[in-house]
C-alpha cells in the first residue's frame, strides 16, 4: 500500500489508515500458515486482505462524495440567499428545487468528468474485483466442490469448449458450401 | 408552495398514478417486420417495405452492443425505421439479442467478421445485389468501419450515426472515465458483463436529472383538464412514451466480455483504431480501405460520443464522395427527437437515394457530379420511381409487429 507523500487531507489520513493496518494487524493477515489446511488458510487471509483494500477504496469514495455533496450545499446555499427574501416565501417552491437541481447537477457532473474521480472510480472497480473474484474462488473452493456441486469455473470450461467447436463447426460449414459451389461450378457433363 | 400549488402537485400525482395503472400497452418495435436470419442469439431483421418497389440497395441498420436497436423504433409516430421505410428504402436491421454464458468467450472478430459478415451475405442473397448500405449506429457505426475496412466489396454505401472512432478526447465521460477502467479484471470476474453495470455507468453521466429529475418533470407534464378527452389522450400517449423510454433505459443486454475487453483496451485505451493499427483475427484494419461513399452523421450536444470523436473519420477514409452532417441535438434525440423525423432521416434519404441505384443499373448512365452531392436529388431517380430490383424470392409478410 502507499506510503505517506500526499499533502491531501484526506490522501493523509487513508495512507495513514493503510499504514497501521499494514504495521499491526496486516501482519498476521499475511503471516505464513501451517498445518493441513494451510492452503485454504491461506486463500482466505489473502481473501481478507482484498476485504480490506475494497474497504479502504470504498471509504475514499465515499468522502469524496460527501466532499462534493458539502461543495453543492454551498453552492446552493450561495444561490437561494440572492434568490429568497430572508423570509423565504412557499411561493418559491418550484424556483428552489429548479435551483437544488440545476445546482446540485452541475456541481456533482463537474466531479464526474474529473481525473480524480476516474481515477479513484478506476481503482474501486479493480479493489471491488480482486474481492469479489477471491470470494468466489473461496466459496467455490468451500462450499460448492466439497458439495459436488458444479461450480462457475466448470460451466465457463464448458463453455469455451461449445464456442470453440461451434467456431469450427461454422468455418467447416463455410468451406463445404464454398468447395461445394466451386464444384458444381467446374463440374463436367459426361460424355454419352 | 402555496395552497394552490400544493393542491395541483398532488392532483397531478394522482391523477399520473391512476393513469399508470390504466394504461395496458406501451409496446415497442412495432414497425412490421420479419425474421429472416438467425445466428446463435443474432437475429437479422426485415422490415416490410410500405412503398411497392423500394430502392433496389438495401440497408443494413448495425446498432451498438450496449443496448437495445428498438430505440430506432420506439414510437409508432418517431420510428426511424419507419421513416426510411416510407422513404423507398429496404430496411434491415441486427437483433444482436442477450449474450448468454458463451457470450463470454465473443471477440469483436466474431461479430464483425462473423455476424455481421453473415447478414449482409444473407442481405445480398436475397436482395440478389453484390452490395448493400451500411448504417452503423453508436458503437454499431464502430463496428460497421471496421466491416466496410476488412469487406469493401460488399458495402455500396457506409452512414455513421453518432460513431466515435477516434477514442483520444476528454469530451465524453466515458472517454474520461474508460482511462482509468481495468477491463481485465472486470471481464475475468463477470466473464459476462451485466448491463446493469453499464447502466450505473450510464446513469452516473448526470445522476440527478436521470434519477429525480427525470420523474419530476414527468409528473409536471400532466395536464389536469376534467372531462376534456383530447388532454386524457394526450396525458395517456406522453406516459406511454415515457414508458418506451423507461423500458428502452434500463433493457440494457449484458456485454461479451472479451468483446468488451478489446473495445476497451484497443479502443478506448490505445485508440487504435484511427491509427490502423487495431487488428481483429490476425488481419490489421485500415482505414484508408474504405472508399465507398460515406455520410458521417452528428449530434452536437452529444455528451456520450462528442464530435471530436466521429469527426476525424472522413479524413482517415480514402472516400472522395463524403460528407458530414450535425444536427443540433444529443445522443438519444437523433433518434427519437423531434429533429430525427422532421431533419436527421430526412437528410439521410435525401443524401441515400442517388446512392441506392446497383452498380450493374449504372453501367450506361453517367452519374454526373451534380448527383453526389448531398443536398439535391437528380432528375432520373425521385422518390415515387425508384430503380425496379431485380426479381427476389417471394417471402412472407406480416400484419402484425413482431412479438416482443
Amino acid at each position: 500500500m502507499d506510503k505517506i507523500d500526499s499533502k491531501n487531507t484526506q490522501d493523509f489520513f487513508f495512507s495513514l489508515w493503510s499504514n497501521f493496518y499494514e504495521d499491526s494487524f496486516g501482519k498476521l493477515v499475511t503471516m505464513p500458515t501451517l498445518g493441513p489446511k494451510r492452503e485454504e488458510s491461506e486463500k482466505l487471509m489473502k481473501g481478507f486482505s482484498t476485504f480490506v483494500n475494497f474497504y479502504t477504496a470504498l471509504m475514499k469514495s465515499n468522502a469524496n462524495f460527501q466532499s462534493v455533496f458539502m461543495k453543492a450545499m454551498g453552492n446552493m446555499s450561495d444561490k437561494t440567499i440572492s434568490e429568497m427574501d430572508k423570509d423565504p416565501s412557499p411561493d418559491k417552491y418550484r424556483a428552489f428545487y429548479k435551483i437544488w437541481i440545476e445546482t446540485y447537477s452541475g456541481t456533482f457532473n463537474e466531479f464526474l468528468k474529473s481525473e480524480l474521480f476516474s481515477s479513484e472510480n478506476g481503482k474501486l472497480m479493480s479493489a471491488f474485483m480482486d474481492f469479489q473474484k477471491h470470494s468466489k474462488d473461496i466459496f467455490e473452493e468451500n462450499y460448492l466442490k466439497p458439495m459436488n456441486l458444479p461450480t462457475k469455473t466448470d460451466i465457463d470450461e464448458i463453455n469455451k469448449e461449445l464456442y470453440i467447436l461451434r467456431k469450427t463447426v461454422k468455418e467447416l460449414t463455410k468451406q463445404i458450401k464454398e468447395l461445394s459451389e466451386k464444384n458444381n461450378s467446374t463440374a463436367v457433363t459426361p460424355l454419352e | 408552495m402555496n395552497k394552490l400549488e400544493s393542491i395541483e402537485f398532488f392532483e397531478k400525482f394522482s391523477h399520473g398514478m391512476t393513469l399508470f395503472s390504466q394504461l395496458s400497452d406501451f409496446s415497442v418495435g412495432t414497425t412490421p417486420a420479419e425474421v429472416v436470419y438467425t445466428e446463435d442469439t443474432m437475429k437479422l431483421i426485415h422490415y416490410i417495405p410500405t412503398v411497392k418497389k423500394p430502392f433496389a440497395v438495401p440497408i443494413l441498420v448495425v446498432y451498438a452492443l450496449v443496448n437495445r436497436y428498438y430505440i430506432l423504433d420506439l414510437q409508432p409516430d418517431k420510428s426511424v425505421m419507419k421513416k426510411l421505410l416510407d422513404e423507398g428504402f429496404d430496411v434491415y436491421v441486427l437483433d444482436w439479442g442477450y449474450p448468454t454464458g458463451i457470450g463470454k468467450y465473443l471477440t469483436i472478430d466474431d461479430h464483425v467478421n462473423g455476424y455481421i459478415n453473415n447478414a449482409v451475405d444473407k442481405i445480398r442473397e436475397i436482395s440478389a445485389v453484390d452490395k448493400i448500405t451500411i448504417l452503423g449506429v453508436c458503437q454499431g457505426g464502430t463496428f460497421s468501419v471496421m466491416y466496410a475496412a476488412l469487406h469493401p466489396e460488399k458495402v455500396k454505401n457506409l452512414i455513421t450515426l453518432v460513431a466515435p472512432i477516434n477514442f483520444d478526447t476528454n469530451k465524453g465521460l466515458l472517454h474520461v472515465w474508460a482511462k482509468n477502467l481495468d477491463v481485465d479484471r472486470i471481464v475475468d470476474y463477470f466473464g459476462v458483463v451485466p448491463g446493469d453495470v453499464l447502466n450505473i455507468g450510464f446513469m452516473l453521466a448526470d445522476p440527478f436529472r436521470t434519477m429525480i429529475d427525470k420523474y419530476v418533470d414527468l409528473f409536471e407534464r400532466i395536464e389536469i383538464k376534467p372531462g376534456d378527452e383530447e388532454s386524457q389522450r394526450k396525458n395517456e400517449e406522453m406516459i406511454r412514451n415515457f414508458l418506451r423510454m423507461e423500458k428502452w433505459i434500463f433493457d440494457s443486454p449484458d456485454q461479451p466480455g472479451e468483446t468488451l475487453r478489446q473495445f476497451v483496451k484497443d479502443c478506448y485505451q490505445n485508440n487504435l483504431l484511427i491509427k490502423n493499427a487495431m487488428v481483429l483475427n490476425g488481419q490489421k484494419i485500415n482505414l484508408k480501405n474504405i472508399t465507398m461513399p460515406l455520410l458521417n452523421v452528428m449530434a452536437e450536444f452529444d455528451h456520450l460520443v462528442p464530435n471530436e470523436a466521429s469527426k476525424p473519420l472522413n479524413d482517415a477514409v480514402s472516400s472522395s464522395d463524403k460528407e458530414t452532417l450535425v444536427f443540433k441535438t444529443g445522443h438519444i434525440g437523433i433518434f427519437v427527437g423531434s429533429k430525427s423525423q422532421k431533419e436527421v432521416c430526412p437528410k439521410i434519404a435525401e443524401w441515400l437515394r442517388p446512392r441506392s441505384i446497383p452498380d450493374e443499373a449504372k453501367k450506361d448512365k453517367t452519374v454526373s457530379d451534380e448527383a453526389k452531392k448531398v443536398k439535391t436529388i437528380p432528375d432520373e431517380v425521385t422518390k415515387d420511381k425508384p430503380t425496379p430490383a431485380k426479381p427476389r424470392e417471394q417471402r412472407r409478410t406480416t400484419t402484425q409487429g413482431r412479438a416482443q
